[in-house]
């Protein structure tokens, strides 16, 4: 007898992309130059923010014509003016919704151009229930062009399934629909964790960011560190990090060494690595671990990037300053008993095309008020 | 790898009627054949299942179900394994993109498609978006035939038909002829296969058994073993097994295609 699938409970907030998500993907391949095969507005947004980071997305601009009699014609002028412009050693091509239902074949289009260079097609478009979809599509490909190893796509593979149930359990996938949330003023939380850190009280201070959002939300655990030894206070502080530079991708690995670089120079001591850049559906069950065994009478943590990953059982009873750049996160994250929840407004924009931590305005905030303590 | 074929040819030409001959046919031989019906009617296997109607790939899909290979495999007369795409409600939705996605989900799930001799695509009469070409263009299908009769619409049609092949570049094998009674059929669908850079591979005779069969839910190859028209689509599925060679048909202009059916 045929099995019926559970049926998935609907969510109608907007939710990220898989056609956004597999060009993010490339990007972290160190792709030159990605098409986007279809209208020209598909993910406009990200499309223009990935050029901070140095790879060209372009567009076939697919029409109403386009849309009616095909776009391989499209695609296959924009390959040729694309190989021509700009020179590129990787390409990549991606899906749309629209070119995906009529059915264009991206790879007729590459068998027709024969380009000289390795191409990365991801027939992928915006209707998969998890964007993380997209990014395994790219990987495929990825893998099918030699780009990556089997067990880079294995271990891939299981972070992204990982990262589907963090979503799933305490994210953006977690309700029927979440109202966003701008979070707690930053001044007064701000003003609580240095009441804290001046009572000699004990804290963790957790990096756990995805991917380059960690050039700013590394900024937040350094202005931790740096007032906590402003007041003499140093030693009451143990930093987790989720700069491991040996995993991920190429990009991954260049932002962590370049993150843990302008750490140490400032002086910050990483007491514990507890994963790479990719790895924060999973770096939480590390720290977790960790915590239960050295740091479980600890009085606060604070907990930077994608806080709602971090297991509850041993940091429960602490008093909890949380993170997030999601204003979607905040209504999960305080049912989840954070006590204090701080959106980082507009994060992601501002780590793209950048090499060092951005100053973020919870650790200004900070600094600001612990000029005066 | 198997021979992958797919019949083109006008809607109502006798397409099913063909392929699930041609399956049968091959079955009785020995050759374990496949054959994936591709038309939101989802009517090509009937015949092949005694009348039996299936759960479509597209049914399943529409109830949430988690298809697996034994929920839309079905074993047919000597073991012939049936598929039925189906596709949305008339009018309703997008019948090619449904082809599309039935077609990746078959190479996932299913071993039916690669484990097997012979498989038979049989796809919808008017190729209407770039769905309906989704075999082709996903690499399982290796040769094509082209079913006409000798009057001038389905020749028309066929003709369409080499022009798409030509633009996929796809080889065709072959050109067979469904009589349906016109004047010099025979000799003007061999000139046309000739004209075209193909053959004209069987000539089938207008027999009222054919429907008598179906109307029953069988083929003639089942329910009329004996009869002189099954002999005709035996020997129709040896010429087809035995093939290899195919040709990028060239097709004729209409003027040409209006002369040769005035012979």
């Amino acid at each position: 007898m045929p099995v019926k699938k559970e049926k998935e409970p609907l969510i109608m907030h907007p939710r990220p992309s898989s056609i956004v998500a597999a060009l993010y993907t490339l990007r972290d391949l160190d792709t030159d130059v990605v098409i986007l095969h279809g209208p020209p507005g598909c993910s406009f947004k990200h499309a223009r923010l990935l050029e901070e980071d140095g790879m060209r997305v372009v567009t076939t601009s697919l029409d109403e014509s386009g849309f009616v009699f095909g776009g391989h014609d499209a695609l296959v002028e924009v390959l040729e003016k694309v190989i021509e412009r700009f020179n590129p050693r990787r390409i990549g091509i991606v899906g749309t919704c629209a070119s995906m239902i009529i059915g264009e074949e991206l790879h007729e289009a590459v068998t027709q151009v024969q380009p000289d260079v390795p191409v990365i097609e991801v027939e992928v478009h915006a209707g998969y229930r998890d964007n993380t979809k997209g990014v395994v599509m790219a990987l495929e490909s990825a893998l099918a062009c030699g780009i990556i190893s089997e067990a880079e796509f294995e271990r891939q593979k299981a972070l992204l399934k990982e990262a589907t149930m963090v979503e799933k359990r305490h994210g953006a996938a977690s309700k029927e629909y979440l109202e966003p949330n701008r979070g707690d003023l930053k001044y007064k939380v701000a003003g609580r964790l240095l009441e804290l850190i001046k009572q000699g009280k004990k804290g963790l201070n957790i990096l756990n960011a995805k991917k380059e959002t960690a050039f700013m939300f590394a900024d937040i655990n350094l202005a931790v560190a740096e007032v906590a030894q402003k007041l003499n206070a140093g030693h009451n502080i143990v930093n987790m990090v989720n700069l491991d530079d040996n995993v991920g991708l190429p990009k991954n690995r260049r932002n962590a060494q370049e993150i843990k670089g302008d750490l140490k120079e400032k002086g910050f001591k990483i007491h514990h690595t507890i994963g790479g850049l990719d790895e924060y559906p999973v770096a939480g069950n590390t720290a977790e671990r960790i915590i239960s065994e050295k740091y479980k009478d600890y009085d606060f943590a604070v907990i930077s990037g994608v806080p709602h990953a971090l297991p509850m059982d041993n940091i429960k009873n602490m008093e909890l300053f949380s993170i997030t750049n999601g204003p979607r996160q905040v209504v999960p994250l305080k049912e989840m008993g954070h006590t204090h929840v701080v959106v980082e407004i507009d994060l992601h924009p501002k780590t793209l095309g950048v090499s060092h931590i951005v100053e973020s305005e919870f650790g200004a905030t900070l600094r600001e008020l612990a000029k005066d303590a | 790898m198997p021979k992958q074929i797919a019949i083109y040819g006008k809607g109502g030409i006798g397409k099913s009627s063909t392929a699930s001959n041609v399956a049968a046919a091959c079955a009785d031989e020995g050759y374990r054949v496949t054959i994936i019906g591709c038309d939101p009617k989802s009517d090509s296997s009937i015949t092949l299942l005694r009348g039996r109607r299936i759960p479509t790939i597209m049914d399943l899909m529409r109830e949430g179900i988690d298809i697996r290979e034994e929920d839309i495999v079905f074993n047919g007369y000597k073991g012939v394994k049936c598929v039925e795409i189906g596709g949305p409600e008339p009018g309703i939705g997008c019948a090619g993109r449904g082809i599309i996605v039935a077609i990746s989900l078959l190479k996932k799930i299913s071993s039916a498609i690669e484990d097997t001799d012979l498989v038979i695509y049989d796809v919808p009469g008017d190729i209407v978006c770039g769905g309906f070409v989704a075999p082709v263009k996903k690499g399982l299908v290796n040769e094509a035939y082209v079913l006409t009769s000798g009057e001038y619409m389905p020749l028309y049609a066929a003709n369409n038909i080499c022009k798409g092949l030509a633009r996929l570049e796809m080889t065709l094998n072959g050109v067979i002829c469904n009589s349906r009674g016109a004047l010099n059929e025979e000799k003007i669908v061999s000139e046309f296969s000739k004209e075209i850079g193909s053959q004209l591979l069987a000539f089938i005779p207008k027999d009222v058994l054919v429907q008598t069969c179906e109307r029953d839910g069988f083929s003639v190859i089942e329910n009329a073993p004996d009869s002189e028209i099954a002999a005709v689509y035996r020997k129709l599925a040896k010429s087809i097994m035995g093939k290899r060679d195919g040709k990028i048909p060239v097709p004729l202009d209409d003027k040409r295609l209006r002369e040769l059916t005035r012979i």
